[in-house]
């Protein structure tokens, strides 16, 4: 069977279950990052595939273009947030981060 | 193609966002350059929004779509962009008198030039009409919240904060981004009104559709705090410092609610006009219902929960959930009314919210507490303040003769005339169920620790100029709202393109 | 079978298997080298795609650039040489649920993916997509690469305020 648009898709859909069973399973804050990207990427994924089959359409690639720079941006923010919390609290376990409740 | 001529007409329309880059700049640099005055950003923050403010009254009455579609500006836009504008203005006086920042810094330059960053990038997100762009622009603004919301970095309820905010931020928008690439797939475009003309032409089938709708609405729900997507809402507003809560439960959610608007109208409604009808939606799904089962969810669990509260911060974190919900409602409807009662709605929400969390603040300062016990017999130790907050809560909850009940009035009636009897049913309860909480705080004002010999509280005259400054227009649009109105009808038309 | 499909099947297997290492492993190390493989998977499925620009942007920021950041964060927050390294998880009922979900999500998106009907025309790959990209960024999309520019100063800003020493 040729390489058509529903391999790329499926390929995608994995990758994007993969990332979201990190992002609920994971307990340490860099471990969710990287879920995340995962999830980014199964976007990506999408983004390339309908633009090459859907008349080889330059707008999605843009968008992955854009995606990857805000990936960028949002990593570098979450990671600057993980390092004050590791100082502030010598960890980075979501869940043990909880003085707020109520 | 862009062509020259419609850059040329982009870039002068632009001018708001260009002064917000500006000042952006300028804040910066100035903050470096005078190392002794604390405040410097502060004020140019406060010169360059004034000035953006002048260049969005100049554009009234425009409707234009810019830079090859990807902005529209248009009189919703505007008047979006008026409220966002004001409760910056608003946020940024308020920190002059925040001890909670200035005790954690010495200077606050980068505070005030991460609110010109987020006010621009709500600007943006407020007239988008790419979802590129949306992306782009629900970024910017994010990124800066998730470090005012860290702001005072030593505190650990405020770091804690931050981090929460950003995961479950940036996992929101990962799902959005990837039900837009599965829009793209099927539409072949980004523009919403490409999108929208695919769609009135195509028929497409409806379970990626609801699908890609679904994911897209977690990021749009997320800044809005709309239940399932609320989780952050109250540890973030409890732990970020009080400023940056009022500022993220108003602005922020102003702008989520525009893009939310403009979203369907421009992307998802069929374009044969009719104007006060409801909205005609393309591809076989009615939103109507999936938006008012989401204003259902939000309003009930937001007070349900907000009545066991003892934090403030919390509770009033609880109470915006909820009005995001009635907001919802009014956003189910989907027509111009609709549209309109939101305006509406978000005016004096903004008043009355800004100014609770105001005397929150203010409380804060003094008492380094925001437990609702520290306002037992506030009534007898500062009579101003506690007018004010028993004005702000009688207006939260929606009760003549307040500007809150002429908003939820408009709300309901939007609600009833598409006969969502049901609805506005819902939104009834839930607001006599509020009734119970607000009373709870007013209670603790006026009926509690009467005879109790704790000192006054004395603020600066400035601080309760500025509070009254809030209270008023607050009384005054519960009598007086024709303006209110007028201006929200005349701006409830989001320009689709001819 | 040909070479591209070959090669599809190499570059998938890659990032379906780091990608679940990725998310399976206790060691965070583990975890951070598994998905520099993954990312490389996923420039293989670009150029398949004859996205060639993608593919060299894919491995000069997400391996080059955010790939160092997320392992600079993992050593700057764990302690490499105690016990550390090996992140806590949640309890087995909570894994259970997670997973189930996940299966259930996977099962739908490949369901409606592979029986929808999406926009297609047909296309002939281009040469390099350098040029269009380029074009298209400078004037369709000339408002979101200015204000992406802006977002990367906000961040940068961000960024340092908070990551600074404290004082």
């Amino acid at each position: 069977m040729e390489i058509g648009l529903t391999h790329y898709l499926v390929i995608s859909a994995i990758l994007f279950s993969l990332g979201l069973y990190g992002i609920i399973t994971r307990k340490h804050a860099i471990m969710v990052l990287m879920g995340l990207e995962l999830v980014l990427n199964a976007a990506n994924i999408n983004f390339i595939a309908f633009a090459r089959y859907g008349g080889m359409n330059i707008e999605g690639h843009i968008a992955a273009i854009f995606v990857i720079i805000l990936a960028a941006a949002e990593a570098a923010i979450a990671l600057a947030i993980v390092l004050n919390i590791y100082q502030n609290f010598r960890h980075v376990n979501i869940d043990e981060v909880d003085d707020l409740k109520g | 193609m862009m062509d020259i001529s419609d850059l040329i007409k982009s870039i002068s329309l632009f001018k708001p966002e260009t002064t917000l880059i500006v000042t952006f700049m300028l804040a910066m640099i100035l903050d470096m350059a005078f190392k002794k005055s604390k405040n410097i950003a502060g004020y140019i923050a406060i010169a360059g929004l004034v000035i953006a403010g002048i260049f969005l009254f100049q554009q009234t009455g425009v409707n234009y779509k810019a830079f090859a579609n990807l902005l529209v500006i248009d009189s919703f836009g505007q008047f979006m962009k008026f409220i966002v504008l004001m409760s910056s203005l608003i946020i940024i006086v308020f920190s002059f008198f925040s001890n909670e920042l200035h005790n954690a810094h010495t200077k606050l330059g980068e505070y005030y030039t991460l609110i010109i960053g987020m006010t621009f990038g709500m600007f943006l997100l407020v007239g988008s009409a790419n979802l590129i762009m949306i992306y782009v622009a629900i970024e910017t603004m994010s990124i800066s919240s998730y470090v005012l919301a860290g702001y005072t970095r030593e505190v650990k309820r405020a770091s804690e904060a931050s981090l929460k905010y950003v995961i479950f931020g940036a996992v929101s928008s990962g799902i959005m981004i990837y039900g837009i690439s599965i829009l793209f797939g099927l539409t072949g475009s980004l523009n919403l009104f490409e999108i929208n003309q695919f769609l009135s032409v195509n028929n497409v089938a409806t379970l990626p559709l609801l699908l890609s709708g679904l994911m897209i609405l977690s990021g749009f729900g997320y800044k809005i705090s709309a239940v399932p997507f609320h989780f952050w809402t109250p540890d973030v507003y409890e732990g970020a410092p009080v400023t940056i809560t009022a500022y993220l439960s108003v602005a922020s959610k102003a702008a989520g609610f525009a893009v939310l608007l403009r979203f369907f109208k421009t992307g998802l409604l069929d374009s044969v006009p009719g104007t006060s009808e409801a909205w005609q939606l393309l591809g076989n799904i009615d939103w109507h219902y999936v938006i008012a089962v989401l204003a259902v969810l939000t309003m009930t669990l937001g007070n349900l929960v907000a009545v066991w509260q003892t934090n403030m911060k919390r509770l009033l974190a609880y109470s915006s959930i909820a009005h995001a919900g009635y907001l919802l409602m009014a956003v189910s409807v989907m027509n111009d009314n609709g549209v309109s009662a939101v305006l509406i709605y978000f005016v004096f929400y903004m008043l009355m919210n800004l100014g609770a969390f105001f005397v929150v603040q203010l409380i804060a300062n003094k008492l380094d507490s925001e437990n609702i016990d520290e306002y037992n017999g506030l009534g007898y130790r500062s009579p101003v303040l506690a007018v004010c907050m028993t004005v702000f809560l009688i207006s939260l909850a929606g009760l003549p003769p307040t500007s809150g009940f002429i908003g939820k009035l408009y709300v309901f009636s939007s609600v009833i005339n598409s006969g969502y009897i049901w609805l506005a049913i819902i939104g009834v309860l839930n607001s006599v169920v509020s009734l119970y909480y607000y009373a709870k705080i007013i209670r603790n004002m006026y009926l509690r620790d009467v005879e109790s010999a704790k000192t006054k509280l004395v603020f600066s005259p400035v601080t309760i100029a500025i509070v009254l400054m809030l209270a008023i227009p607050s009384l005054l649009f519960g009598v007086y709202f024709t303006p209110i109105v007028e201006w929200a009808n005349y701006s409830m038309n989001i320009f689709v393109g001819n | 079978m040909d070479l591209i499909t070959i090669a599809f099947y190499f570059f998938s297997a890659l990032t379906i298997v780091f990608g679940a290492v990725v998310v399976f492993t206790k060691n965070i190390m583990h975890a951070a080298f598994s998905l520099l493989f993954a990312f490389f998977g996923i420039a293989g499925l670009y150029v398949l795609l004859s996205a060639d620009f993608l593919a060299i942007t894919q491995i000069m920021i997400y391996i080059g650039g955010i790939l160092v950041l997320i392992i600079f964060g993992v050593m700057l927050t764990t302690r490499i040489t105690g016990v550390d390294v090996k992140t806590g998880k949640i309890g087995k009922i909570q894994i259970g649920i997670a997973g189930l979900l996940t299966v259930l999500i996977a099962a739908t998106l490949i369901m409606i993916f592979s029986t929808s009907k999406w926009y297609l025309a047909d296309s002939k790959p281009l040469d390099s997509t350098v040029n269009e990209i380029g074009t298209a960024l400078l004037t369709n999309y000339l408002l979101a690469f200015e204000a992406a520019s802006m977002l990367l100063l906000i961040a940068i800003v961000g960024a340092a305020f908070i990551a600074r020493k404290k004082h």
